[in-house]
């Protein structure tokens, strides 16, 4: 971990929205860097824009100064090596669990016969298999955020960008989501090789993460890079944890 | 009585499907990981706070865990057992296997496998219904037939299609 090279980096990049004729700031010279096998949260308080940042970073939006390179190059919502996952699920409810999970590779003209085959392989890592013929409707809420995750590994990523993905889950449905992302992201058989994920939860953070983040409140500016270096499993229960979350709190607060 | 209701170590019984209905596989499994990160055991009031869950929600949790042999229950206190150990453990695919080998004995779940085996095509959601009344009564019946068609899906033994309502059945994948 942390041994990789810099896949993505975030060089000065600040966001402001024009408002009444005056400039509103959300986010201030940003600047940190993403490795390869890393998994990076971001924290910050509500509105600091972790999702604006996160936007940015997948190509949807674009910095007012600054730059964000992937892979050396600048950003482009098309480059299937970079992924993303929402915390509403975004799927299509007239879709099967198996036609979302293959939007992504028919708008790449990728062949049926690797759609099918792809899409079987993915419903299998995320826990999905049995319910490839589903609609989102039958689906719980942590079901439909696994096909979300399902639909974003089908591209092979090598960055997976996740904002809130367990935030409208409830506890013991998150806990469980939480872990099985580690064990997709260790294993290297599969995608993603590097996960970089937003969270309001210094708790989910810390458990997660390699590198932490931590933003100030609007406009957000990086407080600190801390890099978590306890290893995993990790037991929240263990002086060592909560003591990085307090540090991470009293930085953030 | 045409099935005898399986009885777990606490002497309960899942003979239908009713307690695990509104209850995913994700959260049986969130429940024995938060009790196994608190070392194993803990009270009601404990897991609650820790997983910040109430207890009207995270009754029927602990209920369906209970039945499938994952924890123990005893004056309030929460214990996983060496099946939960094992399915923390497990892959995807071994995972699936254990949960399958107990839904398989679950009788109502049994019946609705063995009448779909003799008729040999799909059988209709409202066959189905019709057979989970005749042994539940009404009542519960479209809970029974949501939770068949859950618990059916995820350990691979049945298929269905909620635009035609028909239950199929079909082969794990191995
Ligand atoms: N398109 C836009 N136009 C104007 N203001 C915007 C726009 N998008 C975001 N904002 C503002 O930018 C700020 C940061 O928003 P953002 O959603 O990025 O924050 P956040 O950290 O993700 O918050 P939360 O924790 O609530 O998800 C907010 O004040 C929001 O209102
Ligand atoms: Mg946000």
């Amino acid at each position: 971990m942390t041994d990789g090279h810099p896949i993505l980096e975030i060089d000065h990049v600040s966001r402001s929205y024009a408002e009444n004729g005056k400039e509103f700031r959300v986010l201030e010279d940003i600047s940190f860097q993403v490795h390869d096998r890393d998994f990076t949260c971001i924290v910050g308080p509500s509105g600091c824009g972790k999702s604006t940042l996160l936007r940015e970073i997948v190509g949807l939006d674009r910095p007012t100064s600054g730059r964000i390179l992937f892979d050396g190059e600048p950003v482009r919502a098309e480059d299937t090596r970079v992924s993303m996952v929402f915390q509403s699920f975004a799927l299509f409810p007239w879709l099967t669990v198996t036609q979302n999970v293959q939007l992504g590779l028919e708008a790449h003209k990728v062949p049926e016969e690797e759609r099918q085959s792809k899409a079987k392989k993915y419903i299998e890592a995320v826990g999905l298999a049995g319910f490839e013929n589903a609609y989102p409707r039958e689906l719980s809420g942590g079901m439909k955020q696994r096909v979300g995750i399902a639909r974003a590994l089908v591209m092979d990523p090598l960055l997976l960008c996740m904002d809130e993905p367990f935030s409208a889950l409830d506890a013991l449905t998150a806990q469980n989501l939480r872990d099985e992302i580690l064990a997709l992201w260790t294993n290297p058989d599969l995608p993603p090789s590097a996960v970089l994920m937003v969270t309001h939860s210094i708790d989910e953070a810390v458990y997660l993460a390699d590198r932490v983040v931590a933003l100030s409140a609007r406009p957000g500016r990086i407080v600190k890079v801390e890099q978590i270096d306890l290893p995993r499993p990790r037991n929240r229960k263990e002086p060592e944890f909560y003591g990085w979350v307090d540090e991470i709190y009293s930085l953030i607060v | 009585m045409p099935n005898s209701p399986q009885v777990n170590e606490g002497g309960k019984s899942l003979a239908d499907m009713h307690p695990i209905a509104k209850v995913s596989v994700g959260q049986i499994l969130g429940l024995v990981e938060a009790i196994d990160e608190v070392g194993g055991s803990a009270d009601v009031a404990t897991i609650s706070q820790e997983v910040e869950m109430d207890i009207d929600r995270l009754g029927p949790i602990i209920d369906a865990a209970e039945l499938l042999g994952f924890v123990k229950v005893s004056e309030g206190d929460l214990t996983i057992t060496d099946l939960s150990r094992k399915v923390l453990h497990a892959g995807v695919r071994e995972r699936k296997k254990i949960i399958r080998d107990i839904i398989d004995d679950v009788p109502i779940f049994k019946e609705v496998m063995a009448m779909a085996r003799a008729a040999g095509r799909p059988l209709s959601r409202d066959e189905v219904l019709g057979a989970i009344a005749a042994q539940v009564g009404t009542h519960n019946a479209a809970d029974l037939f949501n939770a068949l068609v859950y618990w059916g899906r995820y350990t691979e033994l049945v298929s269905y299609d909620s635009e035609s309502e028909e239950l199929t059945l079909r082969a794990p994948s191995p």
